[in-house]
């Protein structure tokens, strides 16, 4: 590669930090708020940096609500639907991309038509289906439905795994593979990056999900985080340094995994394989 | 790398597993009764309600109580999503806290046990304020499950410093409207120290306000009503915001903020809470609702006080709350019932009462002086709560939740249309003419339950 | 060589993709048709959630265009949320994905900080940004007015609150710009050194290189975006519940009052519908038009 010039390595760096802190800006000013007791957030001029530290805001995260339990059941939720999400996801996204049958095309326009299904409005008759079936107030609603793919990941990875050249599995063929082989031992490590993708996106769906939890679970030792968040937000008094202290426990945990998985999930990219 | 990261989400599985078997095997095997109780609210409201049910499953040892709590929500939304998704399922609780503005629809649909005949048997019907029971067609269906109205807090502090005297206290010696303004003007102050009125006061960089009404329709019926307008007549039928005394009343709150500048603007979904502008010194006057008692007796830096509403014409007050029913789905209507008056009684769930959340809906506690010590003779409660809150209940009016789609009217119609005066797009009388011609010509005039 | 020929029949073919792709068509079935279905019906219905639904035909879809005028108005202002955001957040965050993908010290780094706004649960960044934007007390005005320049109703205006909503949906755009980076990993390196070898610059390999190979997935981050751009809620409900006066009232915010705060399920599902109609048609524009600049290496 051309040594790059260094007026080009500054302006990215530039660009870089600048980036970095419109994105750390408004982080920063959730922890230092979680710091804080209320009144001082609304002391003018602003206070930038609390002189003194309120730990007390995130004692009373776990003293108001039963917080760690909020947090073992949204670990349990996600870690479910991350496994069905890989699982499915791809094995649907290579029948769809790489297997020549009659209906595949439609399934695919099928699929990508449930994309455009406005949410809030399903959930409705999908709880009456589920107090069909009687689980209502179990973890299954929230669950199951991830094992059978989300036209979400369907459509990227198809996007994904038509930019793999098709010589590798094609290969595979006249070497007598079966397709569930090739899927595990030739697909998956070349999409590995995108099955990465895949596993934060559904971390993230599953752990925004607010209205989900609510219409389907009952109990209050049930209740995951988002719900747990909204309890602190009140039409007539909030208070902020609380909320903002459980946002920032709800966060942290996060941050610290996608900064050792970013490593292996980005920085791993299989450039070799896809590049041939 | 690898290898950590699988580990690390084997961990994951593993705890998330255990605790969905924890959670799974938590089943009752005795034969008590066995009683869902829904609510919602606040985590402080939230304990005390634990708490009070938990006293209940004590006193009662035959029935076990299921809390079921959702959190407090914005509009009731939420809440409303999850009361109907239950009653579409028949999976409703027995009994609970129900939305107001929809208690009208569910009873008429008979969601509710019909409580006369118990009433009757228990003598309930007299002890308690005659606004409290919510009677459908002469029937009644549910209970206020607390007294809850319109307040003014003020700061003394901030009084002090700008010189005004102690407010009145009693609901019908109230200022009047210009006295209000005048005083707030003399309250509220830009960074420079200068007053509405004076010359080169900054509207836009005020660092202490006089006033800060609540905006959301609840809140507004009290200054109508004390200006002798309405929004719709109780038959639901005859649209009444285009009045000059309610378009006069609209105009008199507006001109707080746009005219005066005494008030800051508070529009959006969550507002910054004005309660923590009172106890930062920065607003001298807070009109909200009562409940907010709770927040504010914790605040132990904050000299509170308690003033009479102003008075546009006449003393006005409205009586709101949620409301609490027994669902005619319960297999055990007895013991709901029985749970129902437990948490209708003052003396069982008084936490929630000195705590300033609610006022006890039973007559006694507003006559009585043993009963009135029992909630008033504390540290949250001002002086002259009694004579400026307690009393103006005797001129309460029900907030108008018996008007059908009064919900939708609001949200559709009514809210935009005040939001737009606030804001200073249009005069009241422009935004509440054009509105009521629109509110007429919809099909959501459908008279009241 | 062509596709066929590698050595399984077709029959056994159809019968792999059939068994591979059954949890979706499970899945379908399951938790789309039977739902939209029911959705469907409801539509034309006047259910209430509470009582008999009672079938009314059309009437809901007439009752919708005709007489709901904040119906004409949600749309306008969710069209002009996507319109807004869509081409500012595939700009913005090819941009980031491009300066990420370069080789400076601390990538790692870097891309947990870019990634990070998009880890925070959408209710509390709601509430962040609530706080940041607000006249008084917020950080934004607060730079502002050190910077000597006026202070801004951002979310309480009615000309600022979409753009400011928009501000707020481009600041959390990581998962567009992980996409992206994900398919610039995916990049042959020697396609980009041959353009080196060329005499190409910077410009020409974006032009003739990265942009073709990556369009695809513009073409899905494009799509995707806007979709949930229509859906356009969380935001508006929990930090203007609309206002002011409307201006912020996102389609999706609409049906959820009729659905959830007046019972009109009927009305509801039928607004849905439309919603449904009207991301299909414009998902097919964008589609259609696509064939002419995305480009797929494994369909060659």
């Amino acid at each position: 590669m051309r040594k790059r010039r260094t007026g080009t390595t500054v302006c990215i760096y530039t660009f870089l930090v600048l980036g970095a802190i419109s994105c750390l800006i408004p982080l920063f000013w959730l922890v230092r708020s979680s710091f804080m007791s209320t009144e001082d957030m609304f002391k003018l001029p602003l206070i930038l940096f609390p002189k003194k530290l309120k730990v007390q805001n995130y004692i009373d995260v776990f003293t108001m609500v039963p917080f760690a339990q909020f947090y073992a059941n949204t670990i349990f939720v996600v870690v479910v639907n991350i496994i069905g999400a890989l699982i499915s996801n791809l094995m649907i996204a290579y029948g769809l991309t790489r297997i020549e049958f009659k209906g595949r095309k439609l399934m695919f326009s099928l699929s990508i038509g449930t994309l455009m299904l406005p949410a809030y409005v399903q959930l409705i008759p999908l709880f009456l289906e589920w107090n069909w079936f009687g689980k209502i107030n179990t973890f299954l609603p929230l669950t199951v439905p991830a094992f059978f793919g989300n036209a979400f990941f369907i459509f990227m990875l198809c996007q994904f795994l038509r930019t793999i050249p098709r010589d590798f599995d094609e290969a595979a063929f006249m070497d007598g593979a079966s397709y569930p082989l090739i899927i595990a031992k030739i697909i998956f490590p070349l999409a590995k990056p995108a099955m990465a993708v895949v596993a934060i996106f559904q971390f993230m769906f599953t752990w925004n999900d607010f209205m989900g939890p609510l219409l389907f679970l009952n109990d209050m030792e049930k209740y995951t985080l988002a719900i747990g968040i909204r309890t602190f937000i009140s039409t007539f008094y909030t208070p902020w340094g609380v909320l903002m202290a459980a946002a920032t426990l709800t966060i942290l945990p996060l941050i610290v995994l996608f900064f050792i998985a970013q490593r292996y999930f980005i920085s791993g990219l299989t450039l070799g394989g896809i590049k041939g | 790398m690898k290898s950590k990261v699988f580990v690390f989400i084997s961990i994951l599985i593993v705890i998330g597993t255990g605790f969905c078997f924890a959670n799974g095997q938590k089943a009752v095997s005795d034969d008590k009764v066995t009683l869902k109780y829904i609510y919602w609210g606040s985590p402080a409201e939230d304990a005390a309600v634990k708490q009070a049910l938990s006293d209940f499953e004590i006193a009662y040892p035959t029935i076990k109580v299921e809390p079921m709590y959702l959190p407090g929500d914005l509009d009731g939304s939420t809440y409303n999503a999850k009361m109907k998704a239950l009653a579409a399922s028949n999976t409703l609780p027995d009994v609970g806290y129900f939305r107001p503005e929809e208690f009208g629809n569910y009873a008429e649909k008979g969601y509710f046990l019909k409580l006369d005949d118990l009433m009757t048997r228990d003598g309930m019907q007299e002890s308690y304020l005659p606004q409290t029971w919510l009677k459908i067609k002469g029937n009644t269906y549910g209970a206020y499950s607390a007294a809850e109205c319109q307040v003014m807090w003020y700061n003394k502090k901030v009084l002090q410093e700008a010189g005004i005297p102690l407010p009145p206290t009693d609901y019908t010696e109230g200022w009047s409207w210009e006295e209000f303004v005048s005083i707030l003007k003399k309250i509220t102050t830009d960074s420079k120290g200068k007053h509405p009125g004076d010359i080169g006061f900054n509207e836009k960089d005020i660092v202490r306000y006089g006033v800060s009404y609540d905006l959301w329709s609840s809140m507004y019926y009290p200054s109508v009503w004390s200006n002798g307008g309405d929004i719709i007549d109780v038959d639901g039928k005859t649209v009444l915001v285009d009045k000059p005394e309610t378009i006069e009343a609209f105009q008199k709150l507006a001109d707080l903020m746009n005219v005066h500048h005494v008030m800051p603007h508070m529009t959006g979904g969550t507002n910054i809470s004005p309660l923590t502008m009172l106890a930062n010194d920065q607003l001298g006057f807070y009109v909200t609702g009562q409940w907010t008692l709770l927040d504010l007796g914790t605040m132990k830096d904050l000299d509170y006080g308690v003033a009479a509403l102003p008075i546009m014409k006449k003393p006005a007050q409205i009586y709101v709350s949620g409301v609490n029913v027994v669902f005619n789905s319960s297999k055990h209507p007895e013991e709901a019932w029985t749970l129902q008056k437990w948490m209708m009684d003052p003396s069982k769930t008084l936490d929630l009462y000195t705590s300033g959340l609610w006022m006890p809906t039973k007559q006694s506690y507003y006559t009585d002086a043993n009963d009135l010590a029992k909630w008033l003779d504390n540290d949250v409660h001002p002086e002259g709560f009694k004579e400026a809150v307690v009393d103006s209940m005797a001129v309460a009016v029900n907030e108008p939740i018996k008007i059908r789609n009064i919900n939708q009217i609001w949200g559709d119609y009514l809210n935009s249309a005040v939001e737009s005066i606030w804001i200073g797009d249009k005069t009241a009388e422009e935004a509440l003419t054009e509105v009521a011609v629109k509110i007429r010509n919809s099909d959501l005039l459908q008279g009241s339950y | 060589m062509s596709r066929t020929k590698i050595g399984f029949n077709t029959k056994r073919q159809t019968l792999w993709g059939w068994i591979l792709i059954s949890p979706l068509c499970l899945g379908l079935t399951l938790w789309v048709a039977f739902p939209m279905g029911l959705s469907l019906y409801t539509s034309m219905t006047t259910w209430d959630m509470l009582s008999k639904a009672e079938f009314v035909g059309f009437q809901n879809y007439i009752k919708i265009f005709t007489e709901d005028e904040l119906f004409l108005k949600s749309i306008k202002n969710t069209l002009y949320f996507t319109f807004l955001s869509v081409p500012l957040q595939m700009v913005v965050a090819l941009c980031g994905a491009l300066l990420l993908n370069s080789q400076v010290k601390g990538k790692g780094v870097f891309r947990t900080i870019f990634y990070l706004p998009s880890l925070i649960p959408l209710v509390v960044s709601s509430v962040m940004w609530l706080w940041l934007f607000n006249h008084q007390y917020g950080l934004i005005n607060y730079f502002l007015n050190i910077l000597g320049a006026d202070r801004i109703q951002w979310i309480d205006s009615k000309e600022m609150v979409i753009p400011s909503l928009t501000i707020m949906n481009v600041w959390n755009i990581g998962n567009v710009i992980i996409i992206f980076l994900a398919g610039l990993q995916g990049i042959p390196n020697d396609l980009l050194e041959a353009v080196d070898i060329d005499g190409g610059r910077y410009y020409h390999k974006f032009r003739y290189v990265i942009l073709p190979l990556l369009s695809p997935i513009i073409l899905y981050n494009m799509i995707v975006n806007m979709i949930k751009c229509l859906q356009l809620f969380v935001e508006p409900y929990i930090m203007t519940n609309g206002g002011p006066v409307n201006s912020s009232l996102s389609f999706v915010l609409h049906i959820y009052n009729n659905a959830f705060k007046y019972g009109k399920m009927g009305l509801a599902n039928a607004m849905a519908w439309i919603l449904f109609i009207l991301t299909m048609l414009i998902s097919l524009i964008i589609f259609k038009t696509s064939n002419q600049w995305t480009f797929y290496e494994g369909d060659k």
